[in-house]
């Protein structure tokens, strides 16, 4: 696959981010399908060692390569453990052949200044590595043409564009979209690019091993997204109008992206005073009649465990969406982990009704809000979607997204005109009447007739009065609890695994969220190295299609489970759900050290499983 | 069609069939002058019975709900205010009426309680205090006065109460007030203002637990409430009255009304050193003490409008999917 890989390595607050992100806006609009990465980014906001990746392949991809082609070293930190805490430096993943661009000024700026950039500290490596350098002061070059060091980002994106003969058009598009009536800001960066181009040229640099011809469609109507920002429009096309949030990485565009757009939907955001409220905040309005939603990750999702218990008791709808960060505690807060699907299954208090999808790229993570929140409504249960730190937090190209493809289904929400049948009928509406699929009419407070709606998270009786009596308490919980698994059980609406590759593959991978790209391209590694393999991708975790898993296995060899989790909790899920121990069929690939996993990463582990 | 309710209502028609608290419990009290509110709510002023909604977390004082028959919520300890802000910001339409205790409220629910005060959240915390946890069989709570002794203090309360009214005040809620649970009336009188103020309403309110308050000399819920009345209450008018001499200087009192007024600019400072001048002989204020309709309740903050409130919002795909293209039009 004709593709090519880049990082840009600086520190946190340098401008290295924005660069990584209008070089791949570039590469998009020439026709490439890109992935964008935080390659290395610390719970930090200025000093740390920060590092972002970018690849561009002809068609679409959903991770990290193992290796990067060319690295941009915007400090000494791309090239040394600076901290000596044991980092791996960037430089140990720049493949042999490959090229280092670096800062060569004397002197560097805050934030990256006693970080400047010496090329002989792993000048043996470079040379046993064939590394092909190429040095410009860009920093200097920035503070001195425009008194602006920040801007050597652009100097170096004019390099890029040099040596991989890119024309200029695609970043100044992408700078009138940044900038837009900033004609100064525009003028320095469209200078900047110059600058940088034609110091690449005089030098004589090129690469033309490296260029890949990209074909761009006349009208590219694709899109360029983090998965937050595909869960967050998603929610919105799906009819969320409520969305309460606390800040935590890496959820927190999601927030910040319904703060700024839910307004202008005749929605609402509130920033609460912690998860515990948030969770509370969504299941009142919820109750008011919005469709409503919160995101989160581990420690706040902790705290929302009352709420989702809540729920669960008194059949509110009730919608989060979990990007996953390494655990436990506080503990990676910038860096993957898979480690919350025990407690996004298992968690809160009591038997309850629940359901929880999985995405494991924007594009579906967009279309999943809409079974999300009308599952939600028609089960009148806590509907959790389960992502992981790197969808949340990378962009990736899409095919266009398409809203139309929307349908809306409020279950037994009931309009005025059914109101009114209703009570002509019972006299009074009752919350929890107990209906022959164990389903009760919902109602909006306000509806006209309607002063009997009492949700009640105590046991209670249809009325919704408390109550702890033994045939009423019974018929509760099998109301909530065994008839509406059963009918969520039945629902075709809730995501089929998808199998990917040969069914008669006699190696098989489970996964789902950040290992999917990885084991995409690791059975097409597989292929070329003759061994058949295929990926059963989970879209749905509870309740787990345990059929279609069972079968999967059965059908292979050998079935690698892969997770970022040291405690397999995915792998447990299947033996519990689907197919017992299997100790022999069974393999696990985890990793847990919060780096992403790589196409070789996941044929390494294969091997020793 | 259903209409929305206009005729005219009687207690019978709000009225649970709920039997949760204890001969003499003060909870009564406030339940009674509740109902009295609601029929004045929508027998004189209009309001539709279908928009009144009313929640509450858990306690004995959170059985509430129980007691009436409307729409309502019985949730978890302490976060009765989240929930009640979700309806209230996701439709401000609604009456919001949110009933706590003393534990609930002031202990494990003191994080939203704050915020709420901060937020001006238009609705209105009824607060039954009563200094003890009942529904768990006596225990100390955060408004239990020092020396109080509760099978979770034996030698005693420790360490000072919480004093809600000087929280409230201190973070800008619209309205502050404390009732009685044996004056009916007056109680009833409190609750509708404090229900008509936009904002954040705090309704303290004394309403004595017959079963585990003990104080010496004062067993049996007759005597518990001669306690208040005879040891604790104090009405701010008479605080104003009997304490300004001591709290204001010379030239501060040639300026001061007769009479304390909950609505002036000045009131949150002299319900302050009220409080204050109270407590030093074990003594806590009673009555009006702030109506400040001055800052934007939050909804208006946050432009939520009543005429097109989020919680009924059209969210028909059809006639919003330009908008959507547009919207990720944006994302690429």
């Amino acid at each position: 696959m004709p593709a090519i890989q880049i990082c840009g390595a600086g520190r946190a607050g340098d401008g290295t981010n924005t660069h990584i992100l209008t070089l791949g806006q570039a590469f998009k609009d020439l026709g490439a399908w890109v992935f964008i990465w935080r390659e290395e980014v610390y719970s930090n906001i200025q000093t740390r060692d920060s590092g972002f990746g970018l690849r561009a392949a002809d068609r679409p991809i959903y991770g990290p390569d193992d290796e990067f082609d060319i690295l941009e070293a915007f400090d000494q930190g791309a090239l040394v453990d600076t901290t000596g805490e044991g980092r791996v430096p960037p430089i140990a993943r720049l493949r042999p052949g490959g090229v280092l661009i670096y800062d060569s000024s004397t002197r560097l700026d805050y934030p990256n200044a006693g970080y400047e950039v010496k090329p002989d500290v792993v000048g043996d490596l470079l040379r046993s590595h064939r590394i092909r350098v190429f040095d410009l002061p860009m920093g200097q070059m920035a503070k001195q043409t425009f008194q602006s060091y920040i801007v050597r980002g652009t100097i170096a994106l004019g390099v890029i564009a040099e040596v991989l003969s890119i024309p200029d058009e695609p970043f100044l598009s992408r700078f009138h979209r940044t900038f837009g009536d900033r004609g100064d800001l525009l003028e320095m960066n469209r200078q900047a690019l110059t600058m940088g181009r034609s110091y690449a040229h005089e030098q004589g640099w090129q690469l033309p091993d490296m260029r890949i011809a990209f074909t761009a469609a006349a009208q590219d109507d694709r899109q360029l997204l983090l998965g937050d920002e595909a869960v967050a429009a998603g929610a919105i096309v799906a009819g969320c109008r409520f969305f309460a949030g606390y800040p935590l990485t890496p959820a927190s565009e999601i927030l910040e992206y319904m703060a700024e757009k839910l307004p202008h939907f005749n929605g609402v955001v509130v920033q609460a005073d912690s998860e515990m409220a948030v969770a509370h905040h969504i299941l009142g309005a919820s109750v008011a009649g919005a469709r409503s939603m919160t995101a989160t990750s581990g420690p706040g999702f902790s705290l929302m465990q009352e709420a989702i218990s809540a729920s669960g008791s008194n059949e509110t709808p009730m919608v989060i969406a979990i990007c996953q960060r390494g655990g436990p505690g506080t503990g990676l807060p910038t860096k993957i982990g898979q480690e919350d699907l025990n407690e996004t299954i298992f968690g809160g208090h009591g038997d309850f009704a629940r359901i929880v999808l999985a995405a494991s790229e924007p594009e579906e993570a967009f279309y999943v809000m809409e079974q999300v929140f009308n599952l939600a409504e028609v089960y009148q249960c806590p509907v959790f979607l389960l992502l992981d730190q790197m969808i949340a937090q990378s962009s990736y190209t899409t095919p266009a997204l398409d809203p139309s493809h929307f349908t809306i289904d409020r279950g037994k929400l009931l309009g005025l005109e059914a109101v009114a049948q209703l009570l002509k009928g019972n006299g009074r509406y009752k919350r929890y009447q107990l209906t022959a699929d164990g389903i009760s009419p919902r109602v909006i407070p306000g509806t006209p007739g309607v002063t009997t709606c009492y949700i009640n998270s105590n046991e209670h009786t249809e009325e919704g009065h408390i109550t702890e009596e033994q045939a009423i308490r019974q018929a509760m919980v099998e109301k909530r609890v065994i008839k509406r698994m059963a009918l969520i059980r039945k629902d075709p609406r809730l995501p089929r695994p998808r199998l990917l590759g040969p069914a008669d593959a006699p190696i098989g991978f489970i996964g789902y969220g950040a290992v999917y790209g990885p084991i995409l391209e690791a059975l097409a590694q597989l292929e070329t190295e003759g061994q058949r393999a295929k990926f059963l991708e989970l879209r749905t975790l509870w309740p787990l299609h345990g059929r279609e898993v069972r079968d999967f296995v059965r059908s292979c060899q050998k079935v690698y489970v892969s997770e970022h989790s040291a405690g397999a909790q995915l792998r447990g899920l299947i033996q519990r759900e689907a197919t017992g121990p299997m100790p022999r069929r069974l393999r696990s690939i985890l990793r847990y050290d919060g780096r992403l996993m790589t196409p070789g990463y996941i044929l390494s582990q294969m091997r020793e499983a | 069609m259903a209409q929305i309710t206009t005729r005219t209502i009687t207690p019978a028609d709000i009225t649970g069939p709920g039997a949760w608290w204890c001969r003499g419990c003060g909870d009564f009290g406030v339940t009674a002058a509740f109902r009295q509110v609601v029929l004045t709510l929508v027998n004189e002023m209009g309001i539709p019975l279908e928009q009144i909604f009313v929640l509450s977390g858990i306690g004995c004082s959170s059985k509430e709900p129980e007691m009436l028959r409307l729409n309502a919520y019985h949730g978890q300890h302490g976060r009765s205010i989240p929930v009640a802000l979700g309806l209230a910001i996701a439709n401000p339409n609604l009456v919001v009426v949110d009933f706590g205790g003393d534990g609930d409220s002031y202990a494990i629910g003191m994080e939203h309680f704050v915020h709420a005060c901060i937020r001006n959240i238009n609705l209105t915390l009824i607060v039954m205090n009563n200094q003890v946890y009942g529904l768990t069989k006596g225990q100390a709570s955060p408004t239990a006065h020092l020396g109080l002794k509760t099978s979770s203090t034996p030698e005693g309360k420790k360490m000072r109460p919480v004093n809600p009214l000087r929280l409230a005040i201190a973070a800008g809620a619209a309205f502050v007030g404390r009732g009685v649970s044996w004056q009916k009336n007056e109680l009833a009188e409190l609750m509708h203002k404090a229900i008509s103020t936009k904002g954040f309403s705090l309704l303290d309110v004394f309403s004595p637990c017959v079963t585990y308050h003990r104080e010496p000399g004062f067993r049996g819920s007759g005597p518990i409430v001669d306690w208040y009345r005879q040891n604790y209450a104090l009405d701010i008018q008479e605080a104003w009255r009997e304490m300004r001499d001591q709290i204001f200087t010379e030239e501060e009192r040639a300026h001061l009304p007769a009479e304390y007024d909950p609505t002036s600019p000045e009131a949150a400072i002299s319900a302050l050193r009220l409080i204050a001048e109270a407590a030093k002989i074990g003594r806590e204020v009673t009555g009006l003490l702030i109506i400040n309709e001055s800052a934007p309740d939050m909804a208006t903050a946050l432009s939520v409008s009543a005429e097109k409130p989020p919680a009924l919002a059209d969210i028909s795909i059809e006639r919003n999917v330009e908008r959507y293209r547009e919207l990720l039009a944006e994302l690429r």
